[in-house]
């Protein structure tokens, strides 16, 4: 027997475009990054044409970060970020997720996320995006933006400790973003099928069981 | 009396090792150049040549007196003035120009070793092609107040439209134009290294010695017994040892390329022979890192260094350090590098051994 699924509209059109458009971004920044960083070892292309690929990119990222940030500060899908205030609650349901991706997965137990259209990330998703998109990311953007024209924004580096640490900072985060850009299409084909939520994010639905009656 | 003369060539030599030992302090003018200054400290007296140009010759007094070569007098470079006839007939020039190419060959006989490496530069060139703005040694050096200046200082007098046009190709050009010599890319034959230099965030200046008061050799030497060159911990030990506990706008070291000779600065290369290749200084390991210093702004403006180990550039203890240097490439972390290579790793290993996982238990899943 077959359970009954809902589409379920979650992810708006401007979240989607968003979401792409970060993707590729990041890759790119990745890349050219790593080319920046290992010129003596990597060879996808010069120095410069790096360093301008990357700058590019990244003031194209900066735009794109204000598009989600615009698009959830003027709509009710703020919603899918409100963090759980009840730490209780938080962290029994993240230890359930996190017992599901380590142990439940592998036996087959159903995933202990039920997604809604205003509930679309897991009590670790939730945590771990409010920490990149809030933290992470602006964190990113100031540290390259810094470090695109040192002399003009040589009151900010001075500010924040001196070139050297506003360059760890963004190698910091840039070492984390490789490591969260090679997880995340992983952790996004563990849906019902491998490519559920790859196809949600192009058409914005979501195929969801409905929950067993009394359940 | 020729500019070949035996006598002038040793006793500019003398001069010149004089000069070597003797620190220009306030005051070093003698009597014989005071004498000098009694009427060429005058306004308005010039001197005429052939074509109706006429060239001041008014010496600013006090310049020349803080000028490193007020040891040596007025009459180290002035030898052809004869006293006797004095100033009666000295030798007809056609231009002013003609004067400052003849007077040339006076620098020339202290400053030999420059004139070697001038010989092949750009400016060597245009001036043999006839070029009438190519400079001589007072172009760019001055003539009676010859002090240290960067570069940068020197060039820009004339390469006013330096910065425009590197900002055209250069990420970060005025950034790359305050910390990299000019000659360090325009003169490419010649070797390179990073000096580390003293920043005093109080006065915005570089933090200075003062005269007769020495202290950063010897505090140096003191933090690097065995001297082979300050390594990360002894650097540390420096930078807290200048910054005591407590010190409100702590100095700074900021980092400079610049040549590790400044007479291989008169190799000047043509614009095309400019180092234009990023990975130049941009890679581990390129040649500018190679060498390091560190250093502090002696009182008469030329650097004090102390020689340091070039792994102080990219020890995880340069954010404390250094943290006004940092060159992509060039200072990388290996620290960093690391911990960049275990994210990738992880980034692999946790999917790929997660999906082992659930491989090996799909028979598991796939019971009723």
């Amino acid at each position: 027997m077959s359970a009954k699924t809902n589409r379920v509209y979650v992810h708006p059109l401007p979240v989607r475009m968003w979401h792409w458009l970060n993707a590729f971004g990041f890759i790119a920044l990745i890349l050219t990054g790593v080319q920046i960083r290992y010129v003596d070892l990597v060879g996808l292309m010069s120095f410069r044409t790096a360093v301008s690929l990357h700058n590019w990119v990244g003031f194209v990222l900066i735009g794109n970060f204000f598009v989600w940030l615009l698009f959830y500060l003027f709509s009710d899908k703020i919603r899918v970020y409100h963090p759980e205030l009840s730490p209780v609650k938080h962290f029994r349901a993240s230890f359930r997720q996190l017992q599901y991706y380590g142990y439940g997965i592998f036996k087959g137990d159903p995933n202990p996320h039920h997604l809604s259209v205003y509930h679309k990330f897991n009590a670790l998703q939730s945590m771990a995006y409010q920490i990149i998109m809030l933290l992470l990311v602006p964190l990113q953007f100031v540290t390259g933006l810094l470090l695109w024209d040192l002399k003009r924004f040589a009151g900010a580096v001075d500010f924040f400790g001196g070139v050297r640490v506003v360059d760890t900072v963004h190698v910091l985060l840039f070492i984390f973003f490789t490591a969260f850009i090679l997880v995340h299409p992983y952790l996004a084909s563990l849906g019902h099928t491998p490519l559920a939520h790859f196809k949600a994010m192009v058409t914005g639905y979501e195929d969801v069981e409905e929950p067993p009656a009394g359940g | 009396m020729t500019r070949g003369s035996p006598w002038v060539r040793i006793a500019a030599a003398l001069l010149a090792a004089a000069l070597l030992h003797a620190a220009p302090t306030a005051g070093a003018l003698t009597d014989d150049d005071n004498a000098c200054l009694g009427c060429h400290g005058q306004e308005g007296l010039t001197k005429t040549f052939g074509k109706g140009e006429s060239l001041p010759l008014r010496v600013d007094g006090a310049a020349f007196e803080g000028s490193v070569h007020a040891p040596l007098g007025c009459a180290a470079c002035h030898a052809d003035v004869d006293l006797k006839t004095h100033p009666g007939a000295t030798k007809d020039y056609a231009s002013v120009r003609a004067f400052a190419l003849a007077k040339a060959g006076v620098c020339q006989q202290c400053h030999e070793d420059a004139f070697k490496q001038h010989a092949d530069s750009v400016h060597a060139r245009r001036i043999r092609e006839g070029n009438a703005v190519a400079p001589t040694c007072t172009g760019c050096h001055g003539a009676h107040a010859v002090t240290p200046k960067t570069a940068y200082q020197t060039c820009v007098g004339c390469h006013a439209a330096a910065l425009a046009a590197h900002q055209k190709w250069l990420p970060n050009a005025a950034l790359h134009q305050e910390v990299v010599s000019c000659a360090a890319c325009h003169a490419p034959a010649a070797l390179r290294m990073v000096d580390l230099r003293l920043y005093d965030p109080a006065t915005k200046t570089w933090a200075a010695e003062k005269p007769g008061e020495p202290w950063f050799e010897k505090m140096a030497k003191s933090l690097d017994p065995n001297g082979n060159g300050l390594d990360a911990r002894e650097l540390l030990e420096l930078v807290k040892s200048i910054n005591p506990e407590g010190t409100r706008a702590p100095k700074k070291f900021r980092g400079r390329i610049e040549l590790r000779n400044n007479v291989e600065a008169h190799r000047l290369a043509e614009k095309s022979a400019a180092l234009r290749a990023c990975d130049s200084c941009h890679s581990v390991g390129a040649e500018p890192f190679r060498t390091v210093t560190v250093s502090v702004t002696g009182p008469d403006g030329r650097p004090i260094r102390h020689p340091a180990q070039n792994e102080i550039l990219s020890a995880a203890t340069a954010v404390v350090s250094l943290p006004e240097f940092y060159a992509i490439g060039g200072t990388r972390s290996q620290v960093l590098d690391v911990l960049f290579i275990l994210a990738l790793l992880s980034g692999i290993a946790i999917p790929a051994g997660h999906l082992t996982i659930r491989w090996l238990f799909r028979k598991l899943r796939s019971k009723p």
